[in-house]
């Protein structure tokens, strides 16, 4: 049987990065094909190229038996790809139906609402999306949201649909209920290219995996034969799955300690984390993660009780004065807070440090200091740029957050709070921020480590909490950890 | 995260503009001749003859030593007024407020200079600049704190204190600065001695060479010190601005004060070199020039300062073609539009 989609000797080239560098990519119909590899490693442009969103400098598109060259992505979803992204393109003011209907010629010019509202019914069924047409998209979850996508794709009679990072922004019980209509779709006999860092979805979803690595083809296997340390491997050519090194609770002071701390919605929180431990912090998103990293870095005011930092009161102190009292943080939100993308990478190395000696005498920058510390930081980091002047929004998701650590860590702060710091990043690139924050640890400093990803969290924390509507629901040390009771811990609301 | 989809362009970013550095000078001559080109349809609509009108506008410009002086004085509190513009919206702090400014600013200096007569000239001078920028700063003052404490949106709050500061004028013209008897709305002529010194020949006052000064200060302060960082990473995020310590109703009051001063400075400096009086109307419009400025110059204040000269310029000549060919007044109004809009889309792009 000839293959859905044949890509042969894909190559695209952006100034003297060779981003794909000779690609083969079979997807055969009623086939989930895996695309696996780290940020930066040729996956993005690959389906750039695949979609027409980029036109390849070499190497040829063969879909259902035809050539497909300098096409656009109004032609690739003509002739049946569709591409779903991590982001996704709907109205939220609007229905399903209209959200469908949107764009769509089948719609007709008088709108046929009703004939199209049978269809995506119907469709719905089949596929068990469980999606009422008359619903708006702004009241539905976003698992349910990235169903619409697909219902999109599927009724205009995609073959072979994208998913890129589907899984990311969702809840585990979203992920799966998500690998079941892929799996669907697949005895439907679609083709689709799923695009994941997550190795247990690859293993519970895909028949085989292309792994990318600089532009090339690294690997390529059958799921049912290839087991996860050897994915994993395969992905970044070395063994990232080590279990991290626990270290047993320190008796020395807490080097940041909260006493009956509140703000608005969380609290009354009492907590102590000493030098040399990683107090990991779990719990599903929304239960005041990110009001407590807030409220600790000092961008959110406390309503009551107190923050000491070293003994010092700093429940008040402006962020500031709380970095310079030794207190690093790395917030979630990468994109707005913790990095300005279009200043430089040499700019965000000093993004916090800009109003203190070395980096500025008297008010005045001293661009010739802050150069070198950035050449510095960037050969510590592994930052891979051309030049510090690079602009940070140019990097990939890996090495942003690497200028990021770097910032936060080159001071040796007495307390880092880390809120999501592996969000998005691949295997190498989460490995390389655990590594550091565990040796910041053994370097006598006290971690909180905020994540809403479990598995991590048990990888990491010396001491492990549970965060549930705002409050503490439960502290164990790692080896008291009893997974049943996390769960529970988990779906406790605060009264 | 795949870049595949990157969230939409920084949306707390409220003011990017860079200028278009690729190709610059074939790009402004093309934006010349279009406008060169609709001026001439214009003109020829109001049955006069385009290449006599473009002369006389040149002429007008560049004609005379004199006429370049009397571009230069135009520009002046344009550059004052539009380099402060310029960092505020940097720091995506969106100032509509040179108007009033302006005019505060030519209040101040006015009322120093009647307060005390008798006092020497160049004292009184000084202390009239000084009064000018305070009173200018005070009317910014005055929407910075409605806007950071009633949360007022900052538009709202300097645009309508234009209205509040141009009446004042009014008012105090009519009252306690009034030159009784005059027939208009104007204060007593000021003595020869507070009068800003004039360059020989060209015949134009220092008040641009201080604009220039003031416009290079200000781009020195955003480029090599922290303060101006602490704008820069404002002006891109405000989120990343407070986490990186900085406080935004610090710059916003910074920014505004010194904004606020700069203009008034600019009205100051019209009052004490120009019109050696306050006269009602006297900076009808400039506000709304400084902006132009602003934005044409890229919010790079270093470059307001051709920006301000190219308005003073294009306006100088405009009216002199005005009052030597007869067109009307609208449509060397609407010739001047054109061209600030051509060379604004052949020189500022958005980031």
């Amino acid at each position: 049987m000839a293959a859905l989609l044949e890509m042969r000797g894909m190559v695209k080239v952006y100034g003297a990065l060779r981003a794909n560098d000779g690609i083969d990519l079979d997807v055969f119909a009623g086939e989930i094909v895996g695309l696996l590899g780290e940020n930066g490693s040729g996956k993005s442009t690959l389906m750039k190229v695949l979609f027409g969103m980029v036109e390849a400098d070499g190497g040829g598109i063969v879909f259902r038996g035809r050539e497909l060259s300098g096409h656009r992505p109004g032609e690739a979803m003509a002739v049946g790809i569709a591409m779903i992204h991590q982001h996704f393109m709907l109205v939220e003011a609007m229905t399903v139906l209209e959200n469908i209907m949107l764009g769509w010629p089948e719609a007709g010019k008088l709108l046929k609402r009703q004939v199209i509202a049978e269809k995506i019914r119907e469709a719905s069924r089949r596929l068990g999306l469980d999606l009422d047409p008359e619903t708006r998209v702004a009241d539905l979850p976003l698992g349910r949201r990235q169903r619409v996508e697909i219902l999109k794709a599927v009724l205009r009679n995609a073959e072979l649909l994208i998913l890129d990072e589907p899984t990311s922004n969702l809840a585990p019980a979203e992920v799966r209920d998500l690998l079941v209509v892929l799996k669907r779709l697949r005895s439907e006999g679609k083709g689709i290219i799923f695009i994941t860092h997550k190795m247990p979805e690859v293993i519970e979803a895909c028949d085989k995996v292309v792994v990318l690595r600089a532009g090339k083809v690294s690997g390529k296997a059958v799921v049912s034969g290839a087991d996860k340390a050897q994915l994993a491997e395969m992905m970044v050519g070395r063994d990232v799955t080590t279990p991290y090194v626990m270290k047993a609770p320190e008796k020395g002071a807490a080097r940041i300690g909260m006493r009956q701390l509140a703000a608005k919605s969380i609290g009354p929180l009492d907590l102590d984390v000493r030098g040399g431990e990683i107090l990991a912090i779990a719990g599903v998103d929304g239960n005041g993660q990110l009001e407590l990293a807030e409220t600790l870095a000092g961008l959110r005011r406390a309503d009551a009780g107190t923050i000491t930092l070293d003994a010092r009161d700093i429940t008040h102190a402006t962020p500031a004065n709380r970095t310079k009292a030794g207190l690093a943080y790395m917030p979630a939100d990468r994109s707005m807070t913790a990095l300005v993308k279009s200043m430089t990478i040499m700019e965000n190395l000093m993004l916090r440090d800009i109003q203190r000696p070395p980096y500025s005498l008297r008010g005045l920058l001293t661009m010739g200091f802050a150069r070198r510390r950035a050449e510095a930081l960037m050969s510590q980091f592994d930052i891979r740029a051309a030049s510090p002047l690079t602009k940070a929004g140019s990097l990939s998701g890996g090495n942003q957050q690497k200028i990021v650590i770097a910032r936060e860590l080159a001071r040796q702060p007495a307390v880092l709070v880390a809120h999501q710091p592996t969000w998005g990043l691949d295997p190498g690139a989460t490995r390389f921020v655990l590594e550091r924050i565990i040796a910041l640890r053994d370097a006598g400093s006290a971690v909180i480590y905020i994540s809403s990803e479990l598995e991590e969290v048990l990888a990491i924390g010396d001491r492990v909490a549970v965060l549930a509507g705002g409050r503490l629901a439960g502290l164990v040390t790692r080896n008291e950890v009893d997974m049943p009771q996390i769960g529970l811990w988990m779906s406790e609301r605060a009264a | 995260m795949s870049n595949l989809a990157q969230p939409p362009a920084e949306v707390s970013q409220r003011f990017s503009l860079r200028l278009r550095k690729d190709g610059l000078l074939p790009r402004i001559l093309l934006a010349i001749s279009l406008s060169l080109a609709v001026a001439a349809v214009l003109i020829l609509l109001a049955q006069k003859n385009p290449l006599d009108a473009f002369a006389a506008m040149l002429a007008g410009a560049f004609g005379s030593p004199h006429q370049i002086g009397v571009a230069l004085n135009r520009t002046s509190p344009y550059l004052f007024a539009g380099a402060g513009l310029a960092l505020c919206f940097r720091a995506g702090i969106i100032n509509m407020g040179s108007d009033g400014q302006i005019a505060m600013g030519g209040i101040g200096a006015t009322a120093t200079i009647l307060a005390w007569p008798g006092t020497p000239g160049a004292v009184a001078a000084i202390a009239a600049l000084i009064a000018a920028a305070l009173a200018g700063a005070l009317w910014a003052g005055l929407a910075t704190a409605i806007h950071l404490s009633r949360r007022v949106h900052e538009v709202l709050a300097t645009l309508l204190l234009n209205f509040v500061a141009l009446l004042l004028v009014q008012f105090l013209l009519s009252s306690a600065l009034s030159q009784p008897g005059a027939g208009f709305l104007q204060s007593p002529l000021m003595p020869r001695s507070v009068w800003l010194p004039r360059i020989p020949a060209f015949d134009f006052h220092i008040g641009i060479i201080l604009a220039i000064i003031v416009a290079a200060f200000v781009s020195f302060l955003l480029w090599k010190t922290s303060f101006g960082f602490g704008v820069r990473v404002a002006g891109r995020s405000r989120p990343a601005a407070a986490y990186a310590g900085f406080s935004i109703a610090a710059i916003t009051w910074q920014l505004m004060l010194g904004a606020g001063a700069m203009a008034g400075l600019g009205g100051g400096v019209e009052i004490l070199g120009l019109q050696h009086r306050l006269i009602e109307g006297f900076s009808n419009g400039f506000g709304f020039k400084a902006v132009t400025v602003a934005l044409l110059g890229a919010l790079e204040p270093a470059l307001t300062i051709p920006a301000a000269l190219f308005i003073g310029f294009l306006e100088t000549g405009a009216l002199s073609m005005q009052r030597q060919i007869g067109v009307p007044s609208s449509l060397v109004t609407v010739i001047e539009a054109a061209t600030i809009l051509f060379i604004l889309a052949a020189t500022v792009r958005r980031t």
